[in-house]
């Protein structure tokens, strides 16, 4: 559907991970998406394609997942990326957090 | 609204006249989700991530702003809708419809806080009131614009 949609990647990233501490460059945080009423599924789809730069099938693979089990672990990042991933998934008005990986 | 001509990345749509209105009506709702409303985590103390929900915050009012400052921009070119078979073309890139999509899914889901947070599975249903059903018919609208878009964005594949 949107393979010529850039993913969304700010370029400042590299370098913001070189001044975190160890405990924030370790991938100890999910990215959850959670099931709302609200956002179509098509609509899901296409923003797992944009920020993550997924194929389509597995873009609606996890939007199945969140819609039928009620949310969907998108990625394992650190700190810092998880948290640009939850930014960009929320400014798409998505239901998505950042949760401690127990 | 309709998809009528599509060259790579550019797309053409017809819009008839009432689409038209009805949709910058929907745009000049923007943004409506309270900033509060966005969580950075549902398990996470304030002591843990305060700090990345101060800026989760401080990055959606950004983008919101900026969103807002685009809106009014395109809003106001003449341009962008140009007159044919008693409506109008509007053409549009990938990169716009992508952020059209994102503006009008900000006002779907915003009215959905407005209503309450309305799931009809968990048996919460709209309540029926002049002003709710204001907002329940921009979250239709808007939801309608979407599915236009999206099927275009299917279509280029």
């Amino acid at each position: 559907m949107t393979e010529t949609v850039e993913p969304v990647v700010l370029p400042d990233i590299e370098k913001r991970e070189q001044t975190g501490t160890r405990n924030d460059l370790e991938p100890g945080y999910l990215v959850i998406c959670w099931d709302d009423p609200v956002n179509l599924m098509d609509y899901v789809t296409h923003v797992f394609q944009v920020v993550f730069g997924w194929p389509r099938p597995k873009a609606k693979f996890h939007m199945l997942q969140v819609h039928n089990q009620g949310k969907s672990v998108l990625a394992r990042e650190s700190m810092e990326r998880a948290e640009h991933y939850v930014h960009q998934l929320q400014s798409y008005s998505l239901h998505a957090t950042m949760e401690r990986d127990a | 609204m309709k998809l009528i001509q599509r060259d790579g990345e550019d797309f053409v749509f017809h819009i008839s006249k009432r689409e038209k209105r009805l949709l910058l009506e929907m745009l000049n709702l923007y943004p409506l989700i309270p900033t509060a409303h966005h969580r950075v985590s549902r398990t996470a103390s304030a002591k843990e991530l305060g700090e990345c929900q101060k800026l989760l915050e401080e990055a959606l009012a950004e983008r919101k702003r900026e969103n807002k400052r685009q809106l009014v921009a395109m809003l106001n070119q003449e341009r962008r809708f140009k007159e044919a078979d008693g409506g109008y073309r509007l053409a549009l890139g990938t990169v716009q419809m992508d952020w059209l999509l994102q503006v009008l899914n900000e006002i779907r889901v915003g009215s959905w806080v407005i209503l309450g947070e309305p799931d009809e599975k968990q048996g919460k249903p709209v309540k029926p009131t002049t002003e709710s059903l204001r907002h329940y018919a921009a979250m239709e609208f808007c939801g309608r614009f979407q599915m236009t878009l999206l099927d275009a964005f299917e279509r280029q594949k």
